[in-house]
């Protein structure tokens, strides 16, 4: 169990760091198909934020921002995004995630119901990795220990 | 006998008069502190931020206004897109991180502060470079010396620092002046590697320090301030 560090400059400058890295990391995600990244990277990143949270400021306050449970529920949603966009693809008529018939329910051409597809698919990915990446860290720290006990394992 | 009485009256008089001033000087006494108290973060001005939800509301809704507006521009620095769909996910991707973490950011600061404090911070950084270069003079003279005359010692100091933020920039800008390195900061106390005695004299002469109580206006800067002001209208009370 890792506990809230006593060193005063880690825990001010991760909390002052905290939101840059999600905004850096939603950006990594939103830009993905015009510039380098995507879903697998931003993901990491939004995992590292909540990483240095909880080795900043302690596991019991980073729980308040993303428990296990929520962990578990938001990868499920993320993969159901994009499973549900490369099944939407296949009712539509076309190959499973062949976006480019997405445009019947878009309303745009087919350039751009693509380039829209990519980004529905990379948010699914970033949300998944991201809490599978939590979800790893969150068992990692607390091996041996259920989330009722006080934390008084050294 | 009549003179007598009227010297008992004017003494009496005095001794009113006195009493009268000795009063007044107590009442401005306790002004002063009135206003040195309420200048400082005090307990009791948080503690009715706290304890009253509407203006505890209103500080998360202003911490989560401001938080947006800064990470929406380091979102427009990193993008470089300006055309409406990127300018919309931005937008909307900086709100879900404020809701999310609006509590990090402004965490130990007023909001009204900000703009003061931001404006000091920036006014404070051309000094800090200054000091850096100076420093490394000293620490190049120092080196290329063939005796190479350094006294390495540890200084501990208390500061009179009390919010963290400030804190951290006290520690930053030792660390970054080179010759001098905050190895621990436990409960106020500065744990700082000197390399030699003249670096540890700056650092205990305390300019540094009382720049950046001046850049977060701690209380014991204010406190001087008020005792200044204090201090004239004593003097023209006097007179």
């Amino acid at each position: 169990m890792i506990r809230e560090s006593d060193d005063v400059i880690v825990k001010t400058l991760a909390r002052l760091l905290v939101p840059f890295i999600v905004a850096y990391a939603l950006y990594v995600v939103m830009h993905g198909h015009y510039s380098p990244g995507g879903g697998f990277q931003g993901g990491v990143i939004l995992a590292a934020a909540f990483v240095l949270l909880g080795v900043s400021h302690g596991l019991e306050k980073t729980r308040r921002r993303m428990s296990e449970k929520v962990a578990g529920i938001i990868s499920s949603i993320g993969v159901f995004i994009y499973g549900g966009i490369g099944l939407l693809c296949l009712i539509l008529g076309g190959n499973y995630l062949h976006y480019g018939k997405l445009s019947k329910i878009l309303g745009v051409d087919t350039a751009h119901a693509r380039s829209l597809g990519i980004l529905g698919v990379e948010i699914g990915v970033a949300l998944a990795v991201m809490a599978v990446m939590c979800t790893i860290f969150f068992v990692l720290f607390t091996v041996g220990e259920s989330p009722e006990d006080d934390g008084s394992v050294e | 006998m009549e003179v007598t009485l009227l010297l008992e009256a004017t003494e009496n008089a005095f001794r009113i008069l006195e009493r009268a001033r000795a009063h007044a000087v107590g009442v401005l006494d306790t002004a002063v502190e009135f206003v040195a108290e309420e200048t400082r973060y005090c307990d009791a001005k948080r503690c009715q931020v706290l304890f009253t939800g509407v203006q505890r509301r209103r500080t998360r809704f202003q911490n989560f206004l401001g938080t947006t507006f800064i990470l929406f521009a380091f979102w427009m620095l990193l993008s470089g897109k300006f055309d409406a769909f990127h300018l919309t996910l931005g937008v909307i991707c900086c709100a879900v991180v404020s809701y999310m973490f609006h509590d990090l950011l402004f965490a130990n600061v007023r909001f009204g502060d900000m703009r003061i404090v931001a404006g000091r911070f920036i006014a404070y950084i051309p000094w800090l470079i200054q000091q850096i270069l100076l420093a490394n003079i000293h620490v190049v003279s120092l080196v290329v010396r063939r005796k190479m005359p350094i006294d390495p010692q540890v200084v501990t100091f208390k500061t009179k620092l009390e919010t963290d933020i400030s804190h951290v920039t006290l520690a930053n800008s030792i660390t970054l002046t080179p010759g001098t390195i905050t190895m621990d900061i436990k409960d106020g106390v500065f744990y700082v590697h000197a390399l030699s005695q003249k670096v540890a004299e700056d650092l205990n002469a305390g300019e540094m320090e009382d720049r950046v109580a001046h850049i977060f206006m701690e209380a014991d800067h204010l406190y001087v301030q008020d005792v200044l002001d204090a201090t004239r209208i004593y003097e023209t009370l006097r007179l």
